[in-house]
């Protein structure tokens, strides 16, 4: 079944110097209980996706086509409707646990009004259910720290608080926006794990943004590669791994580390990022690309049918 | 925080002090003196003015009596212009007027200011912003000193709304236009700087956060935004407030109010050192009173200055 279908979506940005074109004709759908990676350099309109599902979009943003969930455009619904999807069926992780935290309020103060607002819980029902939910992220102490402040965290620990968060109400879908990125590297493992258990255990679906191929590979089943606001490769993630068929996506695995073979020099894509100021007439990548001919130039690639969707003039067989 | 706030009790007595002497040096190293006149007094006369009011004595003696009688009887000495008044009785009369109408005029200052400029920054770049940032730069070049005369003007003088000035025990038809002509150039800083500093807020990761777990805007704004967007106004209102409620010099003039204001011109004029150190150290007090209570409304809101106490 599908739970959100993203139809065509554009999203530019209007700015002094003109439009900003971040997000171009974008297309996915996401099962139920699918953990879909999105996958792509900073700024290849990642979070933006991610904003306009939950109408989180900044003020100087325009937004097209469409987004469906359970029969409704979520581009369309007013603020009151919106309201009562976000946090409740569609929640979302932050990238930066320390300014995604009101620091002014206690921890369970911030957890508790999405309680109050959406299952209608107060008192001792809603501390049962946030204690439980701070439980399973794994907050050590979690009852005596329920008054605590955000500031009292460490980094870890406030996206533990996050994500918990984003669970309160068992949501169908969570949007976990580069939810390690801020975090060292030890800790990013830990919340990944997180993630996953929860994941089994709730029956979510997870759209994972990322900027880091060494995290998808682990956890997601499906994986969509970004770039320049425009999808690249749809596929299930084993064949996006053993066969990438998209020079940008053979890119991004070159600048992987191997841990099979950590003596393997890394390569980053050379080149600079689209320009994104000017609608998109040709493929976003071919001024970078390796194996791009003339025609790339021209042409603004579709998307090829499922299972293993791909934005390429050229043929899998001919790519370095 | 009960022990923050002994500790930073105990910390301003000695300023207090320190500041008292410093005052009271000052005072008596400008030359001249209350009783220099024009015309000088006969010697005997003199010596006799001086011997009521201990200026005989040597400096430290003097500093010591005042000192004293501050602090046993809460005594600041007899005027040494007006015959047979306190310096007590001064502030005592003077005291409540500038208190009153001081007061209204802060409530006046936050009571529009802080809406006016909650308002621009929700419409902000909008007609209303426009509108509201056009008054509080209008406001802000008529110094009171201006907008006085304009408003006696209008509301007297043209339209017979409200008296041009007087007390009468602080009915509120006398309160009113000292109130607002001492307030308005404050009330448009206050608007300017909430408008900033709640745009600032808006754009903060944790309201985008409130916004996601599906609150109605107004909660937003109100749970998550209010508190900290008003941090700048309540530091900027603190020595605000002191200066009015301590009175202006002009309003005090300018409307006949009476209030301390009329008391430190007059002292000036007459050397009147009992009086003067006495305002002093009134103003002195209230603004350290002031900033303690601006420290204590920080550390309320903020859990983590509340933490550092
Ligand atoms: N409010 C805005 N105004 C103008 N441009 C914006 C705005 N927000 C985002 N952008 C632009 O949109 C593009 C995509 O941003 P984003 O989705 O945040 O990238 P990422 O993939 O790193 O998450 C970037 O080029 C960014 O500069
Ligand atoms: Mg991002």
């Amino acid at each position: 079944m599908t739970l959100l279908s993203v139809q065509d979506l554009s999203i530019r940005f209007r700015t002094p110097d003109g439009y900003v074109h971040a997000v171009n004709n974008v297309s996915f759908d996401i099962e139920e209980g699918e953990k879909l990676a999105v996958v792509g350099e900073s700024g290849s309109g990642k979070s933006q996706i991610a904003l306009a599902i939950l109408g989180l979009l900044a003020n100087n943003a325009e937004a097209s086509g469409r987004i469906l969930y359970k029969g409704q455009n979520l581009l369309d619904l007013p603020r009151r409707e919106m309201n009562k999807i976000r946090a409740k069926e569609i929640s979302i992780i932050f990238q930066d646990p320390m300014s995604s935290l009101n620091p002014y309020m206690t921890v369970e103060r911030q957890l508790n009004e999405i309680l109050e607002l959406h299952e209608g819980l107060r008192g001792r029902a809603a501390r049962s259910r946030v204690l439980e939910v701070m439980e399973a992220v794994q907050i050590p102490d979690a009852k005596n720290r329920l008054k605590s402040y955000p500031h009292e965290f460490s980094g870890g620990m406030r996206q533990r608080i996050v994500i918990a968060m984003a669970l309160l109400c068992r949501p169908k879908l969570i949007l976990a926006d580069e939810p390690t990125t801020a975090l060292d590297v030890t800790v990013q493992a830990q919340i990944m794990h997180l993630l996953e258990d929860i994941q089994k255990e709730y029956g979510s679906s997870i759209m994972l943004i990322t900027h880091d191929l060494g995290v998808v590979a682990g956890f997601c089943n499906e994986t969509l590669v970004l770039y320049g606001g425009r999808v690249m490769e749809r596929a299930g993630t084993a064949a996006i791994f053993a066969a990438p068929a998209h020079p940008y996506t053979r890119g991004l695995m070159r600048a992987v580390p191997n841990i099979h073979d950590p003596s393997a020099t890394l390569q980053s894509i050379p080149g600079q990022p689209p320009n994104q100021t000017r609608p998109l007439v040709h493929c976003p990548f071919a001024g970078r690309c390796g194996d791009s001919l003339e025609a790339c130039f021209d042409i603004l690639p579709e998307l090829s049918p499922a299972p293993h969707q791909r934005a390429c003039i050229r043929a899998v067989e001919e790519l370095t | 925080m009960l022990n923050y706030t002994l500790r930073r009790l105990m910390a301003v007595i000695p300023t207090i002090l320190i500041l008292i002497v410093f005052c009271f040096f000052l005072m008596r190293l400008a030359p001249g003196g209350p009783f220099t006149s024009e015309r000088p007094l006969p010697p005997a006369v003199m010596k006799n003015v001086l011997e009521r009011y201990g200026l005989d004595e040597p400096l430290y003696v003097q500093l010591w009596t005042y000192l004293k009688n501050i602090i046993l009887h809460f005594d600041f000495g007899p005027s040494f212009s007006q015959k047979d008044r306190t310096v007590n009785d001064l502030i005592a009369q003077g005291f409540p007027v500038t208190l009153t109408y001081g007061f209204f005029s802060a409530l006046f200052v936050l009571a529009l200011g802080v809406p006016l400029g909650v308002i621009a920054a929700l419409r902000h770049n909008s007609f209303w912003d426009y509108v509201m940032t056009g008054l509080a730069i209008f406001s802000q070049i008529f110094p009171n000193f201006v907008l006085a005369p304009i408003m006696v003007l209008l509301f007297t003088l043209s339209w017979g709304l409200l008296p041009g000035g007087g007390w009468n025990g602080g009915q509120w038809p006398y309160v009113i236009m000292p109130a607002v002509a001492l307030g308005t150039s404050y009330m448009a800083s206050v608007a300017r700087l909430t408008r900033g500093s709640l745009l600032e807020t808006l754009s903060a990761g944790y309201i985008r956060t409130a916004r996601a777990k599906g609150l109605p805007e107004r909660t937003v704004l109100i749970r998550h935004a209010l508190k900290p967007a008003l941090l700048p106004v309540i530091s900027y209102m603190g020595p605000v407030f002191v200066y009015m409620i301590t009175g202006s010099v002009f309003i005090d003039i300018f409307f006949s109010t009476g209030g301390i204001g009329q008391n430190f011109i007059d002292a000036a004029y007459t050397r009147d050192y009992a009086v003067i150190l006495g305002l002093a150290i009134l103003y002195s007090v209230l603004t350290f009173a002031l900033l303690l209570i601006v420290d204590l409304i920080y550390a309320w809101i903020d859990p983590k200055i509340r933490s550092g106490l």
